[in-house]
C-alpha cells in the first residue's frame, strides 16, 4: 500500500463517531453590525496602520500624486493607470517604490481589503513595493468577513489575499515595528464614483 | 550551517524533567518577570480585541463544531482536497512521519537542484527536524519569519509557536545581529533591528530557489490552501520562488470559504488580539511557471485522533491562547517543556506522541481552566491534561514518592474522620513547628512561599457553631 492508502485507512479506522456539519450560513445570518460601515471601516483600517484618504474618482491621479510625492519606481496593475509596465519576471518588481492596485471590497469590521490576482497582475509587485496604494470604492465595504466570503470567489484567480495595513512585526520584545518583510506603508484611497 | 542542531533542546529523548528546566530558568528573577508580563500583555491584547466581538461565543461554538465535523470525516475531506487541489495543478503528497516528509520535501529539492531555501513559519518543519535534515544534505535552509531567523541565527528553537524568540531581550538579539548581520556593536533598537533584518532576507528572498510555507487552512471544496503572516515572508517567498512547497498536518483542512470566514474571525484576535493579520494569501494555483506542492503530514496525528480523551485536541489552530495565558507556561518558558508546541495544548499534544519522554508534561499545569476558557475552539485543555495525569500514573512513570503521597491523600480525603483528624493535625503543627521547619515539611509548596496562619478551628468546627441546624459538613 501507498502513504497515501496506509494514512487514509489509518484516519478511517480512528475518526471519532460522526458529528454534524453545521450551517455556518444560517448561524450568521443576521449578526448586529456596524452603524455606520465606512466611519468603521477608516477606524479599523487606521487600527492596522493604514493611511485613508478619502476623495472622488475624478481625482484619482493627482490623490496618488500627492500621496506618495517624489518617488522612485512607481508600478500600476490598474488599466486606467499606465506607469511602469508590468514584467514577466517577478524579481523584477524589487526596486518598487509604489505599487498601486485596486480592491474589490473593503471589510469593516477590520480594515481589510482583498485583492484578487486579476487586481494585482503581478503578486510579488504587493509584497516587494516599499508602499502599497490600494483603491477602495465606498460603495465597496461590506460588514464582516462572512459577507466578505459570501460576496467573492476565493478560487477565482488562483491567487487572492486579504491585507490590513503594512507589514509589521513584534518580535523583538513584542514592540511593535511597522515593515518587516512587505509594504512599510499602506495608503487607502477611498473614492466616491 | 549542519551539525549544531543536534544540541538544541528539542531532540533529546531523555523525560522531559519540566520542574528542573522551570527552576534553572526561574534562577533569573527578573527575566522570568519580564517573560511573565510580556505574555500577560499580549493575552490582555487578545481580551480586548475579543470584547469588541459580541458573538465571540457563537462563533467558538461554531468553530469547535466545524472542527469535530471535519474530523469525524477527515479522510473524505482530505481526498475531496487533494483531488481539488490536483485539478488545480498542485502536486499532492502524503507523509506518514517526519522522516517520510523530510525526504519528500528533500527529493523535491533534489531533483530540481535547488540549494536555497527559503521558509516562513511552520511548526509542522520544527517538529520534523527538517532544517537539520536538509542542511545535512547541503541545503541552505533560512528561516525568514523575523522570529524564526532570529533563533535559527543563534542555533536555538522557537520557545514559542507565534512567537518565536519571546525569551529573548533585545541586546542578545543586537548581539547576535552584530555577529550574522554585521549591525554596529550594542545596537538594540527594535525598528533598527528589523531593518537590518529586512534588507539581509530580501536578498535571500530574491536568490531562492524554492520557498516553503505552513497551510493555517485548506479548504476542501476548492483545494485551496491559506497562509496568514503579519510580516509578509510566507506571501513574498512564493510570490518569487519557482517552486513552492506548502507542509500541513492532516488537522489543518476544512469545508470550505463559509467555515474559513469563522476561523480568520478568531485567529488573529485570540493569537495577538489583531482583528486579522496584515496578510490572509489564499493559493488555489500555482504561479504560471510555478511549482506548487503540498505535503500532507500525519506524524501521530491519526493514532491521537483515535483516542477518545484527546481527539479534540486536534480542533486547536495554534493560537497560543493558551500558553499566553497559562501562568506555568508564563512563568517556565518554553523550553522547559522540551518540545515544538509547548505550554497546554503541547502538554495534551506531547504524551500521545511519546508517553516516556513527556509524563512530566501533565503535571506543569494548575489546572486552573484559563487555557480552555480561552480557546477559541473550545478544546477542553484542563479535562485532557487530567486525564492525561491519570494514565501516566497507571503507567508507572511517577516518582515512588509523588505516588506514596497521592495515594495518602486520596485515602484520607475519601475518609470524614481523617480529613477532620488530619486538618487539626496540620493546624497545630502550623502553630507549634518553627517556620523553618514547617516550609522543609512543605517541600514543593513551602520553597518560595509563606505558610498560611492557621484558623483557630476547622471549618466544620465553625458551621456547627454558627448555624447549629444539624447539618454536619466535615
Amino acid at each position: 500500500m501507498t502513504s497515501r492508502e496506509l494514512m487514509l485507512a489509518a484516519i478511517r479506522a480512528a475518526r471519532p463517531a460522526p458529528v454534524e456539519r453545521p450551517d455556518v450560513r444560517a448561524a450568521v445570518a443576521g449578526l448586529p453590525l456596524q452603524a455606520d460601515a465606512v466611519r468603521s471601516f477608516i477606524e479599523a483600517a487606521e487600527a492596522a496602520a493604514a493611511r485613508v484618504l478619502e476623495g472622488r474618482r475624478a481625482e484619482l491621479a493627482t490623490m496618488i500624486a500627492t500621496a506618495y510625492p517624489a518617488m522612485g519606481r512607481q508600478v500600476s496593475a490598474m488599466p486606467a493607470l499606465d506607469a511602469g509596465a508590468m514584467a514577466e519576471l517577478p524579481h523584477s518588481f524589487a526596486d518598487t517604490e509604489v505599487f498601486v492596485c485596486e480592491a474589490v471590497l473593503g471589510v469593516t469590521e477590520n480594515g481589510a481589503v482583498w485583492l484578487p490576482l486579476s487586481r494585482l497582475r503581478h503578486r510579488s509587485a504587493l509584497f516587494l513595493a516599499a508602499n502599497v496604494i490600494v483603491v477602495l470604492d465606498r460603495a465597496r465595504i461590506v460588514g464582516n468577513l462572512h459577507d466578505a466570503y459570501a460576496a467573492i470567489d476565493v478560487a477565482a484567480d488562483g491567487f487572492g489575499v486579504f491585507v490590513s495595513g503594512p507589514s509589521k512585526t513584534a518580535d523583538i520584545e513584542q514592540a511593535l515595528v511597522i515593515g518587516a518583510h512587505g509594504a512599510k506603508s499602506l495608503t487607502i484611497l477611498l473614492l466616491e464614483e | 550551517m549542519s551539525g549544531a542542531a543536534r544540541s538544541l533542546p528539542v531532540v533529546h529523548s531523555a523525560p522531559v524533567d519540566h520542574a528542573a528546566a522551570a527552576a534553572a530558568f526561574n534562577a533569573n528573577e527578573a527575566r522570568v518577570d519580564w517573560h511573565d508580563a510580556a505574555l500577560w500583555f499580549v493575552r490582555e491584547k487578545r481580551d480586548r480585541a475579543v470584547e469588541e466581538v459580541p458573538e465571540w461565543e457563537l462563533l467558538r461554538e461554531l468553530a469547535s463544531n466545524i472542527k469535530e465535523h471535519t474530523l469525524s470525516r477527515l479522510d473524505e475531506y482530505l481526498v475531496a482536497f487533494e483531488s481539488a487541489a490536483t485539478a488545480n495543478g498542485a502536486i499532492v503528497h502524503w507523509a506518514r512521519d517526519a522522516e517520510e516528509h523530510n525526504r519528500i520535501v528533500h527529493d523535491i529539492l533534489v531533483s530540481r537542484k535547488v540549494r536555497h531555501l527559503v521558509k516562513s513559519k511552520s511548526m509542522l518543519t520544527e517538529e520534523c527536524g527538517l532544517n537539520a535534515y536538509l542542511e545535512e544534505r547541503g541545503v541552505d535552509v533560512v528561516d525568514t519569519d523575523l522570529g524564526e531567523r532570529i533563533v535559527q541565527l543563534r542555533r536555538e528553537h522557537p520557545s514559542h509557536i507565534v512567537m518565536p524568540a519571546i525569551h529573548l531581550t533585545k541586546e542578545e538579539i543586537g548581539e547576535t545581529f552584530a555577529e550574522h548581520l554585521g549591525t554596529p556593536a550594542g545596537l538594540s533598537d527594535p525598528t533598527e533591528l528589523t531593518a537590518a533584518a529586512r534588507v539581509h532576507l530580501r536578498e535571500k528572498f530574491l536568490a531562492a530557489h524554492a520557498a516553503l510555507t505552513g497551510v493555517n487552512f485548506a479548504l476542501a471544496d476548492t483545494g485551496g490552501i491559506i497562509v496568514c503572516t503579519n510580516e509578509g515572508n510566507a506571501d513574498l517567498g512564493m510570490a518569487l520562488a519557482p517552486i513552492h512547497i506548502a507542509s500541513m498536518g492532516i488537522e489543518k483542512v476544512i469545508p470550505g470559504a463559509n467555515e474559513l470566514a469563522v476561523f480568520l474571525r478568531m485567529l488573529a484576535r485570540s493569537a495577538t488580539g489583531q482583528r486579522l493579520t496584515v496578510y490572509t494569501s489564499h493559493v488555489h494555483r500555482p504561479r504560471e511557471g510555478q511549482e506548487l506542492h503540498i505535503v500532507i503530514v500525519d506524524n501521530g496525528r491519526s493514532e491521537q485522533l483515535g483516542r477518545k480523551d484527546f481527539w479534540r485536541s486536534l480542533k486547536c489552530i495554534r493560537c497560543a491562547a493558551c500558553i499566553n495565558s497559562c501562568p506555568v507556561y508564563r512563568r517556565s518558558g518554553g523550553y522547559s517543556y522540551g518540545a515544538t508546541v509547548s505550554g497546554p495544548i503541547g502538554s495534551v499534544l506531547t504524551p500521545g506522541i511519546d508517553l516516556h519522554k513527556y509524563a512530566a508534561l501533565p503535571f506543569a499545569s494548575t489546572l486552573c481552566g484559563s487555557c480552555t476558557a480561552v480557546c477559541p475552539v473550545k478544546i477542553d485543555l484542563d479535562a485532557q491534561l487530567y486525564r492525561w495525569r491519570q494514565i501516566v500514573v497507571d503507567a508507572g512513570l511517577v516518582s515512588v514518592t509523588k505516588q506514596l503521597v497521592a495515594r495518602a491523600g486520596g485515602r484520607v480525603l475519601a475518609s470524614r474522620r481523617l480529613v477532620a483528624v488530619g486538618s487539626m493535625l496540620f493546624r497545630s503543627m502550623l502553630r507549634a513547628f518553627p517556620a523553618r521547619l514547617l516550609r522543609r515539611l512543605a517541600g514543593a509548596w513551602g520553597r518560595d512561599r509563606e505558610l498560611p496562619v492557621p484558623p483557630r478551628e476547622s471549618f466544620s468546627a465553625w458551621y456547627r457553631r454558627e448555624r447549629g441546624d444539624g447539618h454536619d459538613v466535615a
